[in-house]
């Protein structure tokens, strides 16, 4: 069973919230749930359209096409419209609009039920939620929890007040279309407890469990979640969440923070970020680690603020001015994120440097499900490692030493000691500088902290960096190229393409650069079929294996209009 | 004890008759009078003339970008409030390329001392006019004279909450030095605007133009009174510069309201491990 569901309407009506719930209902009766939602870059007007896809067993993907359509409003059915079948249900209020298309109608009556109930035009959400239930074949309680968790701050009268508006919508299905609810949403009998994480969710679990102590941001769609989420947490967690005043106060105060010893984090987009660069190169020479994350969206400039898009992979490579190492990263789905962003605080740490995690809308603000079991394995076998880092030495001498910041060391790091240990004293150098951190201006030492930085990359490469995951036949006749957030849909594609006798191979990366010239070139094979997948228009990351691999992908499947690249895309597009 | 010598660094290679060198020893003087070593502070510098004092002053140090001086040592002060941390930097620096931080490090009252030394001119990229260059100021990138009306640095700190605003001059060492010891004790954010000769480059703003131009605020000068302050602040448009604490007010500052750091620093706290309050809302 796989089936999709999307509800719809004008913006500003809690569409977000809603879709959530469904989301976190399939999910705690022991399904696979996926959802995305679109909207404008507006808080009222425009319309909202939260897709949830829910499956009996593992899905990678959305599946596109929608089964049920809930229309809040006309506006959302003439814009959905062209995504149903003919067996396609659509619960809609007879008396708002009305339709000749053939799909199946439901006619649910939100306003005749508000009118009733003295509720307002919002609850058209709960009660559509009732009716979607009932059609689904779930049972009503699980829902009368979930809006008892939702509301219960605001007090028993609200709980109950919502609940009354569900059981209608619930009880108007049950009572007038019997005949069509099927059993999609009947609690497993064997479940494992689940949770659903959007791509910042698990970007902000992890930095909490990788024990970073301050993140700073300044809100810019699609990253604003996880300064929020951090923020809201802070008094438990205890970690420092600062919304300074630009993206340069930002990654500023985020490697003060750093140089005087706690981890740190800052979020942004693609504009942000531009506004870090200068600081990404300070964090480079001066070695200060810190983790970037950045959530892309369409641009250039302000773009398209609400879509997605992988537009900002080289951008990333290449942020900043001079020569220094940094390491991106671009997790491949919600669980890679949580993986990768704990791996990150201990690569910064370790080399000291910035390592950037590559997100966009799609990944960002879409949820999936994980077993809570993976996430607890990933906690329990994680070490927080902080590499050369020193918070504790004595200095058996009376006299104060300027301690060695940037010694020349074979792996390219040197120790880095916390401020105000006593005895020692040192500086962190935006100029180049030499082993103890003054500044100089001369060839040899100038030679030698710049071979010493480049090492850290050698380093890396040898210790840490991981090749590309295979999926699928390494026999296949197209084996296809992408990295971070299409993971999903290209497995979803291989398994359509396989259904329909094509085997296929998929070459997944999410340590993007630097990439290992060695241990990569000989995955490329001249005489395999290889096909580029990428949610941008220049195929971004073929340039990037082209100019460290020599590896040319010449057929390239790119999608740029604001929307995630889906496993039919994918089909459509793909040519023997 | 820490004497002068510990806070040596490298020879300075400011011009002669830099208003740096008086500026320099001052600050070191203060950290040795309030009993600081080299490793009890952090010093965050900017880039300048001002900033290249990294190499002279021994501390824990982070050479800043130009202009971000304040942001990094907001962020120093953040992860460990118990370090005193200072800020030197210069006027194009704070007042221009990161005018926006100093805004908001007022507003936020965050407890660092900020020290500027104000020349009126870009002195290491050969004289370019600075954000305090008076009016109709001529000089490589203003030959026709500035067209800009001067920044003024007291009354825009006082009028974004700096909580602590003085003024000194670099041709007097002895009060330069009480200045900065006071705004290195003043628990908040503090602002010390020295008035600098540039012998190089800036031949209006002189040593002779100060101490003409200059005065000191009398024992009996109400420091807490804001109206006051903004009258002195505002001097500076007739080309009257008061030397001394302008402002001071007790408030809270940033760290004071983080209820995270209550009883220990950020770098000292134990790790959070009770992941499970935070796992049940995704359930």
């Amino acid at each position: 069973m796989k089936i999709s569901i999307k509800i719809g309407g004008e913006a500003g009506f809690g569409i977000m919230t809603t879709g959530l719930m469904l989301s976190k209902i399939a999910s705690r009766l022991g399904y696979e749930v996926i959802d995305y939602v679109e909207y404008p870059s507006l808080v009222r007007g425009g319309y909202n359209a939260y897709l949830v896809t829910i499956s009996d067993e593992r899905n990678t993907a959305l599946k596109t096409d929608v089964d049920f359509l809930v229309c809040l409003n006309q506006d959302n059915f003439l814009k959905q419209k062209h995504l149903l079948h003919k067996q396609s249900i659509v619960i809609y209020d007879k008396n708002d609009f009305d339709f000749e298309d053939d799909f199946i109608k439901v006619n649910l009556p939100f306003k005749k039920i508000i009118r009733e109930l003295n509720g307002q035009a919002i609850m058209k959400n709960i009660i559509a939620l009732g009716g979607l239930l009932a059609i689904l074949g779930a049972k009503i309680n699980i829902l009368n929890q979930l809006i008892y968790e939702q509301f219960i701050k605001k007090g028993e009268t609200v709980v109950s007040f919502n609940q009354s508006f569900a059981k209608r919508g619930y009880d108007e299905i049950k009572n007038n279309y019997s005949s069509l609810i099927q059993n999609y949403l009947s609690e497993k009998e064997e479940k494992e407890e689940k949770m659903v994480v959007s791509g910042n969710d698990a970007f902000s679990l992890a930095t909490v469990v990788s024990d970073c102590r301050f993140y700073c941001a300044y809100p810019m769609t699609p990253s604003s979640s996880i300064l929020a989420t951090l923020a809201s947490w802070q008094e438990k967690t205890g970690m420092i969440v600062r919304h300074a005043e630009d993206e340069i106060s930002v990654i500023n105060t985020a490697l003060g923070a750093s140089f005087a010893g706690v981890r740190s984090a800052v979020g942004t987009s693609g504009g942000g970020f531009a506004l870090m660069t200068e600081s990404i190169s300070l964090a480079g020479i001066t070695e200060t680690p810190i983790v970037v994350f950045v959530a892309q969206r369409p641009g250039p400039a302000t773009g398209m603020p609400t879509w997605t898009e992988q537009g900002d992979l080289l951008f990333a490579c290449f942020a900043g001015h001079g020569e220094f190492p940094k390491i991106v990263l671009a997790p491949g789905d919600q669980e890679e994120m949580f993986e990768l962003t704990l791996k990150a605080f201990n690569l910064a740490d370790i080399y000291q440097l910035p390592v950037i995690i590559l997100s966009d809308m799609y990944l960002s603000e879409g949820h999936k499900s994980i077993n809570k079991k993976i996430i607890d394995d990933y906690i329990k076998n994680y070490k927080v490692t902080r590499g050369k880092f020193i918070s504790q030495i004595s200095n058996q001498n009376t006299k104060l030493k300027n301690f060695l910041r940037y010694k020349i060391d074979d792996d390219g790091i040197s120790k880095r000691l916390m401020p105000g240990v006593p005895g020692f004293y040192y500086q962190a150098n935006s100029y180049e500088h030499l082993e103890n951190g003054h500044t100089t201006e001369d060839a040899k030492p100038r030679i030698d902290q710049v071979k010493k930085r480049g090492k850290k990359w050698q380093t890396y490469l040898n210790k840490d960096f991981q090749t590309p995951k295979f999926y699928g036949e390494k026999k296949g006749e197209v084996i296809f190229v992408s990295w971070g957030s299409n993971k999903g849909v290209v497995i979803e594609a291989q398994r359509q393409l396989l259904a329909k006798g094509v085997k296929t191979g998929f070459w997944h990366f999410n340590h993007l650069y630097p990439l290992n010239r060695e241990k990569i070139k000989n995955l490329f094979l001249k005489r395999k079929k290889y096909v580029l997948v990428e949610n941008n228009s220049w195929g971004q990351f073929g340039k990037l294996l082209a100019m460290e691999m020599g590896v040319e992908i010449e057929n390239k499947i790119l999608r740029y209009d604001g929307r995630p690249i889906s496993a039919e895309y994918i089909l459509e597009n793909l040519k023997f | 004890m820490a004497n002068l010598q510990d806070f040596n660094g490298y020879d300075p290679t400011w011009c002669p008759g830099c208003g740096n060198w008086g500026i320099g020893m001052s600050i070191k003087q203060a950290l040795v009078q309030l009993g600081f070593d080299p490793s009890q502070v952090v010093v965050v510098f900017g880039i300048g003339c001002s900033g290249n004092m990294n190499d002279f002053l021994n501390a824990y140090s982070f050479h800043a970008l130009h202009g971000r001086a304040i942001t990094n040592a907001i962020g120093i002060k953040l992860a460990n409030h118990r370090l005193p941390v200072i800020a030197v930097v210069g006027d194009g620096d704070c007042y221009g390329e990161g005018g926006n931080h100093l805004i908001h490090a007022c507003r936020g009252n965050h407890d660092i001392t900020v020290i500027v030394h104000d020349n009126g001119v870009y002195g290491l990229t050969t004289g370019q006019v600075a954000p305090t260059g008076q009016k109709g100021y001529k000089s490589k990138s203003t030959p026709q004279g500035i067209i800009e009306r001067p920044i003024n640095p007291l009354f825009l700190a006082l009028t974004q909450g700096a909580s602590f605003v003085a003024q000194a001059f670099a041709g007097d060492a002895l009060k330069t030095i009480e200045i900065i010891k006071e705004a290195i004790n003043h628990r908040g954010f503090s602002l010390v605007n020295i008035l600098q000769p540039c012998v190089t480059f800036n031949k209006v703003n002189t040593y002779q133009y100060y101490l003409k131009n200059t005065y000191k605020l009398t024992s009996d000068y109400e420091r807490s009174n804001y109206d006051l302050a903004i009258e002195k602040a505002l001097e500076r448009d007739r080309e009257k510069f008061p030397i001394g604490v302008i402002y001071q007010k007790k408030d809270l500052t940033y760290t004071d309201n983080l209820s995270q750091l209550k009883e220990k620093t950020l770098v000292e706290k134990e790790r959070f491990k009770d992941y499970d309050l935070l796992f049940k809302d995704f359930i």
